[in-house]
């Protein structure tokens, strides 16, 4: 569905000295500095996956998904979806894709809801019959039929985040593009959110490429990652063997009866006070069980529990901090 | 096609929302038209003709100079500036339309809305306080409708091309008053060119500029041969066809110097 080829992005910007004196220099002599935003990206992406695209603040996410949705032509390299280069037919191909900003909206500030869904159904050439079923559908998900006929500047962000979805998916594009949609949603809203994107997923197999810095969204939605950073992947696979791969061990906290804290085979010890000891085992070596099994035959336990890995120390190690 | 005038449609109900905006300027061509009024019956106190135009047929030029100002009044400009600057550009790209089909139509839009809420007063204000701005010879109605047409191309591409800027430079404020102001001196829509000492009307004769206002304002109050106005259409016409097969080309190379900041 996406082929992502040797995609860069530079951008050339001026280099802005501090104080008066350096506002002074660059109104001269601007000193200027190439910044590689995106270096060398690629990747494929089947119909109907759900991949989450994360990284920390400035790694080039939002670059990166600009360029494949039409919006900024890349240095170098290229994007096709469906097997035709965005770049070159930009016209043609956003036919196919649906995009949405969290920070910034498609909707007309000025007009009513409705009627910039009047726009784009104009825009898009969508027959009547069609878009009504489409209305009906994302009404039913996402409850919209109530906000229509308000101004978005009225709108609260969760009401004009739901009326940016619609307006996405009104011309049914086989690929959507989410570029962090839950930033700054209530609990309710983000859930709301989570459930049409599984939703779109499911009935309509649109495949949804999401930026995000909520780990939940990434947890609940995102079957496959990719992480990266300085504009250059640092990872791409399933989110579970990420999870194993980064992080392939689990540690298990017991606490005994008195301050005595055996050792277990194929397991470390690695914090023991007071009555409490944590062994951090390695996945493939070992279960928890066999650990429990063996602890008990020499010590009496008073109580276990298992600390995962989570989502956020995964991101941590493969941020590179 | 019909996508475009659909973008015309939500245009026009985009400017009737903004009612109050539109008073200002009845109220700048009112205070333009009434002062220039006021400076022509002045330097025509003697009566006689200058230029070969008498005082009521220059009257009629600036009422009908506050007008045609209004069919050019373009946005496209501060439209690019603003997307460039607040970063909407990018839900701009995003849709299956060209993006200056987008701002063309954008400006239509505006403009017929205006034909409500500006011209119609303007006229009447006119009409009333300084003279009723009748054409001197009616069966010139169809050359003078199609030189409007074209200085309206004219004015549209070169402030098109204009607005190019704003994607490279993000602001063009001041660029946008120099350039609105400038038009104004050079296109003879305050004082005529037939003002002007020789040598700089023979120059700006050459230029676009006088074939935005000044030549269909002279259709219409009948100053110049047939075959005066008919050079002056042919020049106007070559510059429609230079600046749109520039804008053409411009085009093509800005959109990928598109910038998108923030977020």
């Amino acid at each position: 569905m996406i082929d992502v080829v040797n995609l860069c992005k530079d951008y050339t910007l001026k280099r802005k000295e501090p104080g008066l004196k350096g506002a002074f220099k660059g109104l001269v002599n601007p000193g200027i500095e190439k910044i590689h935003a995106v270096a060398d990206l690629s990747f494929h992406i089947d119909a109907g996956e759900i991949v989450g695209f994360i990284g920390p603040n400035g790694a080039g996410k939002s670059t990166t998904i600009k360029m494949m949705s039409g919006i900024l032509t890349p240095s170098s390299g290229s994007v096709l979806i469906n097997g035709a280069d965005i770049t070159k037919h930009r016209k043609e191909v956003v036919r196919n894709i649906g995009v949405v900003f969290g920070q910034r909206t498609q909707l007309n500030w000025d007009l009513r809801l409705g009627e910039s869904f009047e726009l784009l159904k104009h825009i898009y050439q969508i027959d009547q019959k069609d878009y009504d079923r489409t209305i009906d559908e994302l009404d039913s998900i996402l409850g919209i039929k109530e906000i229509i006929n308000q101004p978005v500047r009225q709108m609260s962000l969760g009401q004009r985040v739901k009326g940016d979805l619609v307006a996405s998916m009104l011309h049914s594009p086989k690929v959507l593009f989410l570029d962090e949609p839950t930033i700054g949603l209530d609990v309710s809203s983000k859930y709301a959110l989570r459930k049409f994107i599984k939703e779109i997923n499911k009935l309509r197999q649109t495949t949804v490429i999401l930026t995000t810095h909520d780990l939940g969204d990434i947890q609940e939605l995102c079957e496959r990652l990719i992480i990266i950073n300085h504009g250059v992947m640092m990872e791409d696979g399933n989110l579970s063997e990420i999870v194993d791969r980064i992080a392939p061990y689990k540690t298990l906290v017991v606490e005994f009866y008195d301050e005595k804290a055996p050792e277990a085979n194929f397991c470390e010890m690695i914090e023991h006070s007071g009555n409490i000891a944590k062994y951090k085992f390695m996945k493939k070596d070992t279960t928890a069980a066999d650990i429990i099994a063996d602890l008990s035959k020499r010590q009496t336990i008073k109580d276990v529990s298992i600390e995962e890995a989570g989502i956020d120390d995964i991101i941590k190690i493969a941020y590179g901090h | 096609m019909k996508k475009y005038l659909y973008i015309i449609k939500t245009q026009i109900i985009k400017r009737l929302t903004y009612a109050f905006d539109v008073y200002g300027n009845i109220l700048v061509q009112t205070i333009i038209m009434i002062t220039s009024a006021f400076f022509w019956k002045a330097l025509y106190k003697d009566g006689g003709t200058a230029g070969g135009v008498d005082v009521d047929s220059m009257l009629v030029y600036i009422i009908m100079s506050s007008v045609l100002s209004v069919l050019l009044i373009t946005n496209v400009e501060k439209r690019i500036e603003q997307s460039v600057q607040k970063g909407t550009v990018a839900t701009d790209m995003m849709k299956p339309v060209s993006l200056f089909g987008i701002y063309f139509a954008e400006d239509i839009g505006t403009i017929i809305a205006l034909i409500l809420q500006n011209i119609l007063p303007i006229l009447l204000i006119g009409s009333l306080l300084i003279k009723v701005p009748k054409m001197a010879d009616l069966r010139d109605l169809p050359i003078f409708v199609l030189s409007v047409l074209l200085s309206f191309f004219i004015n549209w591409f070169l402030a098109a091309l204009f607005g190019m800027m704003a994607f490279s430079a993000v602001n063009i404020d001041a660029l946008i008053q120099v350039k609105k102001h400038l038009i104004r001196l050079v296109s003879g829509s305050i004082i005529p060119l037939w003002f002007f000492p020789d040598p700089i009307a023979n120059v700006l004769k050459f230029l676009p500029f006088p074939y935005i206002y000044q030549l269909p304002l002279s259709i219409y109050i009948g100053r110049g041969t047939r075959a005066e106005i008919f050079t002056g259409m042919e020049i106007q016409l070559a510059w429609a066809v230079v600046l749109f097969l520039v804008f053409l080309f411009a085009q093509k190379q800005i959109t990928r110097k598109v910038m998108v900041q923030g977020g």
